[in-house]
């Protein structure tokens, strides 16, 4: 009796038990699963690259950036070490975050500090197309100065440093926009200006 | 009906009824900021009240604003202003502002543009300077190709543009007693759409805490207007 008992109890309980785990099972591969998925989606489109290298010194490259300097209002070039390829918009990802995030040489980045760089993109008819975030633009007070420098100090050095590199464009957050701050016209793409540069 | 008097006495250019001021920036976009927490917007205003006051005393000319006070106006509208009045002289008013804390001096800008050589090609046949441009653009072009020659309508006027800024910075650089920065082209998005000689004046450094207490002063306010008056006459008065 005892073991009827047991029998009757444990049957519905075992089957009960034995959905619960399915449940659980496909509860957990749908959330597993569906977030891994976003996951991998947003690392592919905006994380940094992994490195290239597996063993054997890191391949890198010398790039010029143009900071501007306190004494004058020219723009300054400044050497800088970036890991290099796998292809030249990576490289020039790269560059631009490092002229973000500002001089070793006391001199000073003409972007505000909080900018990412969120791609870049360089066509075959040689025009570099730039995405920043919106703090390229927005809580900045530019006047026509800062926002002269801050839009060649870009182009100058996608252009200085990447061949295939004629013009720039500009973009905020995925979008065309006017201006950063009022003044410097973003609907055409950009020639460098080489004779903001200090010599 | 537009009596002429004053430094404009003899200014006979027939095509120049109406000056467009713009006074920089406005309502929720304040252009550069001061230290001592002066706005770009608010000294552009006071200079280009200032500086219709002393044209229409003394010149007789239509002045018209492209905001007589603290509001948000986009840049098209600040071009479409002048073309729709008809401008034969478009002044842009600004304060400068720069990283460097020593950045000074006063500077006139005109337009560069970075065409393209399609659109180069295109605007070509504009470069005509005797004729209006309204009467050149053939209205029967299509949409956009209007689009294109109205939004680089500039580009026919860049020499007279040149020829006003400099007369304007030289009146600039002899009453402001500021460093003088000179002429220099740069691509502002308020000159391109502009169908008239235009410049776009940057008064002092409001980011520079000396010049940022000059150009909240009325005094200098004023200095800057009767520089930029000065600038005008002269440019009218040699193109008689």
């Amino acid at each position: 009796m005892a073991s009827k008992r047991k029998g009757k109890i444990s049957g519905p309980a075992l089957l009960l038990s034995i959905l619960g785990l399915v449940l659980l099972a496909l509860v957990v591969i749908f959330f597993a699963g569906g977030g891994g998925e976003k996951v991998k989606r947003f690392a592919d489109a905006n994380l940094p690259k992994p490195p290239e290298t597996a063993g054997g010194p890191a391949a890198t490259r010398t790039v010029t950036l143009f900071f501007i300097a306190d004494g004058d209002d020219l723009l300054h070039k400044e050497s800088r070490e970036i890991a290099a390829g796998p292809t030249e918009a990576d490289e020039a990802e790269r560059a631009l975050t490092a002229l973000v995030q500002g001089s070793e040489q006391g001199l000073v980045s003409p972007l505000p500090p909080q900018t990412r760089v969120r791609q870049v993109f360089i066509a075959r008819d040689g025009v570099a197309t730039v995405d920043f975030s919106r703090d390229v633009a927005e809580g900045f007070p530019y006047g026509s100065s800062s926002e002269l420098a801050a839009v060649y100090a870009v182009v100058n050095t996608l252009v200085y440093n990447f061949k295939p590199v004629k013009k720039v464009v500009l973009l905020v957050e995925g979008a065309e926009r006017e201006t950063l701050g009022g003044h410097v016209d973003l609907s055409r793409a950009f020639f460098p200006d080489y004779s903001l540069v200090a010599r | 009906m537009f009596p002429l008097s004053g430094l404009a006495a003899d200014a006979q250019d027939p095509a120049i009824r109406t000056v467009v001021i713009d006074p920089g920036h406005g309502g929720m976009e304040t252009g550069a900021k001061g230290r001592f927490g002066n706005l770009e917007k608010d000294i552009t205003l006071a200079i280009s009240l200032k500086l219709k006051a002393l044209i229409e005393k003394d010149m007789g000319f239509e002045v018209v604003l492209t905001r007589d006070r603290d509001v948000d106006v986009s840049i098209e509208n600040r071009s479409a202003t002048a073309n729709n009045h008809k401008a034969g002289l478009f002044i842009s008013i600004h304060a400068n502002g720069a990283v460097q804390r020593k950045a000074a001096g006063s500077e006139t800008f005109f337009l560069s543009l970075n065409a393209t050589d399609e659109e180069t090609r295109r605007l070509a046949y504009l470069e005509n300077n005797s004729t209006d441009l309204q009467s050149r653009i053939d209205p029967s072009s299509d949409d956009d190709l209007m689009m294109i020659l109205w939004d680089m309508a500039q580009n026919a006027y860049i020499k007279q543009s040149s020829r006003l800024a400099e007369l304007v910075q030289n009146e600039l650089d002899a009453m402001l007693g500021t460093r003088n920065r000179g002429i220099k082209q740069a691509p502002f998005r308020v000159l391109t759409g502009v169908a008239c000689p235009a410049v776009l004046v940057e008064a002092a450094f409001i980011s520079n805490p000396d010049e940022e207490q000059k150009l909240a002063s009325s005094g200098f306010q004023t200095k800057v207007a009767e520089a930029i008056y000065r600038g005008l006459a002269r440019y009218l008065r040699a193109n008689e």
